[in-house]
């Protein structure tokens, strides 16, 4: 166990020298955003508890923004991000007031509604190219437009920031307020009666939750050099970062990232086999695999493996 | 005065839950609260602990006015409750569930965990204090809650029913407990069925009957009240388990 | 004169976004769950009619009944398999499980009947009717007539029949309930069927007058969210009343701003709500 982190810090810094290629690197830049957007989903759909089913309305904001910037200002792409940081803290903040007064199903609820109404509002929106979307620079003026014929910096990049969000997350964990989110989890009355500021704690795990999503959206846009309502608002952005976050294991430090390894190639597979038209089967599939999730393991991967593992331990010995 | 409560009353609709209770507690008491099912007993003890706002009448703890105040802000101004049902944080471990209750006083994570060492310590939860709390029976939890509350460091503690259920060995060791956190100087407000609790802890005691205090006095007075024996002993005796909140 | 059509129309329509609503409200005031695919139910109940039309050649009547009996079989299924599983679990459970089961439902019907617009051949419910120089088309008016009618209907089945005091007894406190002799997990299954009843038939009778697709089912999801937020969670009544609302704001912000701008003022209204009276109308402060 002791050499399991630095083992994985290895693999991942070695990853693209062990599988070479822009196909190998292409999954592994894919790994990374979905592992990114689902351990800052994690903060506070995992820890804190409450489940948005929304937060594609933070990675459409994190990715318009610096296309917006470099659209209408023709700045480099990078200089959006720090404002899609900021819009989407003003977002968390829009949203988490209200309902982090009533019980958890209406912030739920209200995600979802709350980013369905930013998808078709953007959809109408000429300034931001409504149905449309955004392009970024089609060639680089300078290395500060970060486009890069080889996916191999885009890696680097989102691995350190990957790096960031999860040592974010270790800190919280150990913190006051990682403790104060797993007893408002467990129970908010009796939080609140040891002195724990509910609605606050509940809002700044939001608050944190939504600028890392935003910075992954912005890494996605500035990345593709694209994006449209759909890939940057649409649902099934929201579904990816859920499923990711709770196929590997929800509230834990790494259940986002063993979801993502599960799910990125699974995903890269079915696209594959069933060519353009597999990406209904894919989201069949995804459906599937929350429904039986939901019913049978909630605890994830994790849990399950906690489960299964002393088994497989004991039935070793024995043999 | 510690704790006043002044003219609390509690309507729900139009039932009146409590009628006009009046408490003063002096620092370093420990007062008991009885009365039959449905006496107003418990809702008078939420809106001390903060979790209900009274209709009428207003709370002032040292002096200062909770009566609106949040269950949070309760905590902080050293007003610590336990739970009727036990609400301890069942998939966080015994150590880290006292560990909340210690953030409320330490920032920082060495300090909070000295804390709650210690006073896992104290509650006899040493042996435990790396299990789920999940993984304790209902004493156990009870005890959780206490030393949960006794982490933020109050100065006045509520505990509601805290020693409900409890073997008579257990029971003998929890009010050993009790009397330890009173050393320490901490004033207690105790909502109990037991009566034996009542009589060893308690200085004085308040009885609910249908939501106004009906007798108030030394346990041994209380009890040879004509009043007491009607309304608690005669009817109440025995659904007295079954006291819902 | 256009105005006052436009307001009936959209009442028409509101009627049956009260009918599907009092589904998710029921489901809300008796379980304390939200069912995120209750969208999907409404979408199955267009296909259902669709394909009853098709295939066996069925008028309004049949159509009808097939939708919200082959919905209340779903619904049944749903809660037995699924809900009764997971409605005491973590959140996390609760909300994963009908929120997988809408992608689920919603990416199966695109895959079994493509993305394309759809909707019903000529039924024997057609023409318009002229009141006073509002003309109504007949099958709109037949629809939200009927929807009403239903709609009532499940709040008196709920408040003057044994079964409706039975469900309530449940909702009120699962434990006395269960020591009066009534079996809550019945009366939970019953009360799944008779929400995804109402939305199969509400969308049997919205398919007599709207094309369709796969996709509505997320819109509609969503209107039901807002409706029973509007009308105060577990209030059939509530619901009714939020619906013809609902609808009525839906028509005129299509007139007034745009069609494209109906679903922006109604999600708008939804977050308004929360911030201002999340209560809803008729919910208790």
């Amino acid at each position: 166990m002791k050499w399991s982190l630095p083992a994985l810090a290895a693999l991942l810094l070695f990853y693209p020298f062990i599988l070479t290629g822009p196909f190998y690197w292409d999954i592994g830049v894919a790994f990374l955003l979905a592992a990114i957007s689902a351990s800052a989903w994690n903060i506070v759909g995992g820890y804190a508890g409450q489940v948005s089913v929304g937060h594609s309305m933070f990675f459409g904001v994190g990715a318009y923004t610096p296309l917006l910037f470099y659209h209408l200002w023709g700045l480099p792409p990078v200089a959006g991000v720090p404002a899609g940081m900021l819009v989407s803290l003003a977002l968390a903040v829009a949203i988490g007031m209200p309902t982090f007064r009533l019980q958890g199903h209406y912030f739920s609820m209200a995600t979802i509604a709350v980013a369905e109404l930013i998808r078709i509002f953007v959809g109408t929106w000429d300034l931001v190219g409504a149905a449309i979307g955004l392009q970024g620079p089609a060639v680089g003026r300078a290395w500060w437009d970060l486009t890069f014929r080889s996916e191999l910096p885009y890696y680097y990049i989102f691995l350190a920031v990957l790096a960031v969000v999860l040592y974010t997350t270790f800190e919280v964990e150990r913190s006051r307020f990682g403790y104060y989110l797993r007893a408002i989890k467990a129970g908010e009355r009796a939080a609140r009666s040891l002195g724990v500021p509910v609605r606050a704690t509940k809002l700044k795990a939001l608050m944190l939750s939504a600028v890392f999503t935003s910075v992954a959206g912005s890494l996605y846009s500035i990345k593709t050099g694209f994006i449209d309502p759909e890939s940057g608002f649409g649902i099934l952005v929201s579904v990816q970062m859920v499923i990711v976050a709770a196929l590997g294991g929800a509230a834990t430090l790494f259940g986002p990232l063993i979801g993502a390894l599960l799910l990125v190639p699974l995903q890269t597979a079915t696209n594959t086999w069933f060519g353009g038209g597999g990406s209904g089967l894919t989201y069949i599939l995804y459906g599937g695999i929350i429904v039986l999730l939901a019913r049978f393991e909630p605890g994830g991967m994790h849990e399950w493996w906690q489960h299964v593992a002393p088994r497989l331990m004991r039935r070793s010995h024995a043999a | 005065m510690l704790l006043s409560a002044q003219n609390i009353s509690k309507a729900f609709g139009s039932f009146l839950a409590v009628r006009g209770a009046d408490l003063a507690v002096a620092e370093g008491e420990i007062i008991g609260l009885i009365g039959p099912n449905g006496a107003g007993k418990s809702t008078f003890f939420n809106c001390l602990a903060g979790d209900t706002v009274p209709t009428t009448g207003r709370v002032l703890f040292d002096g200062i006015d909770v009566t609106r105040a949040s269950a949070e802000a309760h905590a902080r101004a050293g007003i610590g409750r336990t739970f009727q049902v036990p609400a301890t944080f069942e998939d966080m471990t015994v150590l880290e569930n006292v560990m909340v209750g210690a953030f409320l006083r330490h920032h920082h994570r060495g300090a909070a965990r000295e804390t709650a060492l210690r006073i896992v310590e104290m509650t006899g939860l040493t042996r435990q204090s790396a299990q789920r709390a999940r993984s304790l029976g209902t004493p156990g939890r009870k005890r959780l809650e206490i030393a949960r509350v006794l982490a933020t460091g109050p100065r006045l503690m509520l505990l509601d029913e805290a020693l409900a259920g409890l073997t008579p060995t257990e029971l003998q060791q929890a009010i050993a407990l009790v009397r330890r956190i009173h050393e320490l100087g901490i004033t207690l407000v105790i909502v109990e069925h037991i009566m034996e609790v009542i009589m060893t802890l308690a200085q004085r005691v308040l009885v609910f009957n249908q939501g106004h205090v009906i007798a108030h006095g030394k346990p041994r007075e209380v009890v040879a009240n004509e009043a007491v024996i009607e309304a608690y002993l005669g009817r109440g005796h025995r659904r007295r388990r079954r006291e819902a909140s | 004169m256009l105005l006052a059509q436009v307001i009936v129309g959209g009442l028409l329509l509101g009627a049956i976004y009260a009918l599907f609503s009092s589904g998710l409200t029921l489901i809300w005031g008796m379980m304390n769950f939200i069912n995120f695919a209750h969208g999907e139910f409404v979408m199955l109940g267009m296909y259902v009619a669709l394909l009853v039309v098709v295939w066996l050649g069925g008028g309004p009547a049949t159509f009808g009944f097939a939708a919200a009996f082959a919905l209340f079989v779903l619904g049944v299924i749903v809660y037995a398999s699924l809900i009764r599983h997971v409605m005491r679990g973590p959140m996390l459970a609760q909300i994963l499980s009908t929120f997988g089961l809408a992608l689920l439902l919603r990416y199966t019907a695109f895959w079994i009947f493509s993305a394309n617009f759809v909707s019903l051949p000529q039924v024997s419910l057609s023409g318009t009717l002229n009141v006073g120089g509002i003309l109504m088309p007949v099958p709109q008016l037949v629809a939200g007539v009927a929807a009403i009618a239903l709609t009532l209907g499940l709040h008196l089945l709920l408040t003057r029949t044994t079964v409706g005091s039975q469900l309530l007894a449940v909702a009120e406190d699962r434990n006395a309930a269960m020591l009066m002799g009534i079996r809550p997990d019945r009366m939970q299954a019953l009360a799944w069927g008779l929400a995804a009843g109402s939305a199969g038939i509400a969308g049997a009778l919205m398919a007599v007058s709207y094309p369709w697709s796969p996709s509505v089912g997320e819109t509609f999801g969503l209107t039901a969210f807002v409706v029973v937020t509007l009308g105060g969670f577990g209030s059939v009544p509530g619901a009714m009343y939020a619906g013809l609302i609902i609808g009525l704001i839906q028509a005129l912000s299509a007139y007034w701003l745009g069609p494209i701008y109906k679903d922006i003022v109604v999600y708008a209204l939804f977050a308004a709500l929360l911030w201002l009276r999340p209560q809803g109308l008729m919910g208790k402060a």
